[in-house]
């Protein structure tokens, strides 16, 4: 390979992923025509949380890199870096789900949205008791505003992190290493409170009854699981290109690994407090919420029931037991199916926490197996089509790796 | 004199000359030999053909018994030993269980870590014969030795010692066992 370090190789073809994503927002929109606005809007929430939650994580992990003054992870954390040109697109990939809550139907995606949506049972949601004492924080103002400044603090922060990084390859300035770690000093708090938010607004009010302090935390967990595995898999993709073989050693792989594994126990520490409390109290406004993804309203178990199951050993048990092992962390070809497998159950976990809001004439949640998976498929497909995109479109504008940050040597000889 | 010789010391100056003199003992075989560095030198457990530490085996061991301890603690009180409803609870349920379970999973791992690393590295060992050596605590300061034991099945004394010779070391001394 000729000198990776001097500039980008070859871009890579950035065009075709816009196409597979307009392609994936098409097909989600025929879906309008199949399956109805309600089911669709859902299964696309689904598919755009799951790559905001990835594009969150990312920026997470460079404020964490810039806090700690880190080594190891000055390579991947450009790769980041790139990632995060998605929010914009993402705050317009946000648009349609509220748009059509302002303008076609109320209760579209959140019933609480609609004062008059008819509770199952008999009241309405402006008679509702448990929905008045939280309206002050559960109504469409103060969702929109939230909503709008989620994203202006995380495009204005990526915007502070791009600019100094990407400044420093032509510099050489020590002044934006400082500005970086600053930027992560007030960032790490912003971006854990509006990341909480956001789950708490766009996931958590589906079911407006139920509370979970946990939930936040959930939500995070999965962000940085998400953006840790799209790490590894672009560090594997960089080294099949040629730009990072050779550069990228085993004990990279070693500390990613770590993290991923970490994070493993990480989510399900969190995920089983959240469960085990709600179990272990067993107050009805908090059970009701698993009790819905558990069994149908006359006691039988529902498919959500497996799903549940598959979560537990899918999400931590294989993950942990398989990442346990040295050599299952540092070599590629064993990382590449837990990281893929890990992005593959994050959406199923999703589904599990915003599919079952959707109610059939009863009260008891649609089922997993439906062709609502279909419109989750197309709309990860399209948002992540455009969020590729707009890696791949940042990707050949600067250097592979930040060739003049303070720690690149450490990085290059990174040892564990 | 070999019965009574613990092995061959050979005196380097410098990180990389240990390093390379590290990569030829490795390859002509020997495996009951040592590097003595004031400092940690990264990547020299590559050039001395070192593999991977025991210690994570015997960790997931303490970690398994740790788990299944907890659960079959909490199992034996609640629905064996003394049968007792509480918050309206069954008698066992791996989910009250698993609290417990877990924390005894980190202590025992963290038993078993410990105590394997000590057992695996044979520390604290209040005697060793390099010790006799002269100038042994210049490996604490700003020399490197090389120390081939005698026991190991590829030991000949003048074989040995043109290996050491050929591979840069100073010094070449005869340690007592």
């Amino acid at each position: 390979m000729s000198t990776p370090a001097a500039s980008s190789s070859t871009p890579p073809a950035a065009g075709k992923f816009l196409v597979i994503g307009l392609a994936g927002l098409a097909a989600t929109a025929l879906g309008l025509v199949v399956s109805g606005a309600q089911k669709v809007a859902y299964s696309y929430l689904v598919g755009f949380t799951f790559w905001a939650a990835i594009a969150i994580g990312m920026m997470m992990l460079i404020l964490i890199h810039h806090v700690f003054d880190a080594n190891w992870s000055v390579l991947i954390r450009r790769q980041f870096e790139h990632g995060l040109s998605a929010f914009k697109w993402l705050a317009l990939l946000f648009l349609p789900l509220w748009l059509a809550s302002v303008f076609y139907q109320s209760d579209l995606v959140w019933p609480w949205m609609n004062l008059d949506h008819v509770m199952h049972g008999s009241h309405t949601v402006g008679q509702d008791v448990l929905y008045t004492k939280k309206a002050s924080f559960l109504n469409l103002n103060m969702f929109t505003g939230m909503t709008a400044a989620f994203f202006v603090i995380w495009m204005w922060l990526s915007a502070r992190l791009r600019k100094a990084s990407f400044s420093q390859d032509a510099d050489g300035d020590l002044k934006w290493t400082s500005m970086n770690r600053k930027t992560a000093a007030f960032g790490i708090p912003l971006l854990a409170l509006s990341l909480s938010f956001a789950a708490i607004y766009w996931i958590k009010s589906l079911e407006y009854h139920w509370f979970s302090t946990m939930y936040g935390v959930w939500f995070f967990a999965n962000c940085v699981r998400g953006a840790l595995s799209c790490g590894v898999l672009i560090m594997i993709w960089l080294i099949a290109r040629g730009d990072y073989r050779g550069i990228v050693n085993k004990n990279h792989f070693y500390s990613i690994g770590l993290l991923v594994f970490a994070f493993t126990v990480f989510w399900a520490y969190v995920t089983f407090s959240q469960y085990f409390l709600i179990w272990n109290a067993n107050v009805p406004e908090e059970t009701f919420w698993y009790n819905l993804r558990e069994i149908h309203a006359d006691g039988t178990p529902s498919q959500w029931k497996y799903v549940g199951f598959f979560i537990l050993f899918g999400h931590f048990l294989a993950p942990f037991l398989y990442l346990l092992s040295y050599k299952h962390k540092v070599t590629p070809a064993y990382i590449r199916p837990a990281a893929i497998w890990i992005l593959g159950v994050i959406l199923v976990d999703l589904c599990y926490n915003i599919l079952p809001a959707l109610k059939d004439a009863h009260g008891d949640p649609l089922p997993f197996l439906s062709i609502n998976l279909l419109w989750v498929l197309t709309s990860v497909v399209g948002v992540g089509g455009i969020c590729i995109w707009s890696y791949l479109k940042s990707f050949p504008t600067t250097k592979l790796f930040p060739i003049r940050d303070p720690r690149i040597g450490e990085c290059l000889t990174y040892h564990e | 004199m070999a019965t009574s010789s613990y092995g061959l010391i050979a005196t380097f100056d410098t990180a990389p000359e240990i390093y390379q003199a590290a990569q030829k003992v490795r390859d002509a075989g020997y495996k009951n030999w040592d590097c003595i560095t004031p400092f940690p030198v990264h990547g020299l457990d590559g050039a001395m053909g070192l593999g991977r530490s025991l210690v994570p085996r015997i960790s997931l061991v303490g970690g398994i018994i740790g788990f299944c301890t907890g659960m079959s603690m909490i199992f034996w009180t609640g629905a064996v030993d003394y049968k007792l409803i509480v918050g309206g609870k069954p008698f066992f349920s791996p989910m009250f269980a698993f609290p417990v379970s877990y924390e005894l999973t980190i202590l025992f791992t963290a038993f078993a870590t410990i105590g394997g690393m000590f057992f695996l590295n044979g520390l604290p060992m209040h005697y060793h014969p390099v010790l006799k050596y002269k100038d042994i605590k210049r490996g604490m300061d700003d020399t490197f030795f090389i120390v081939i034991e005698s026991r190991d099945p590829r030991f000949n004394l003048a074989n040995t010692k043109a290996l050491l010779e050929q591979a840069g070391g100073k010094a070449i001394t005869e340690l007592e066992a």
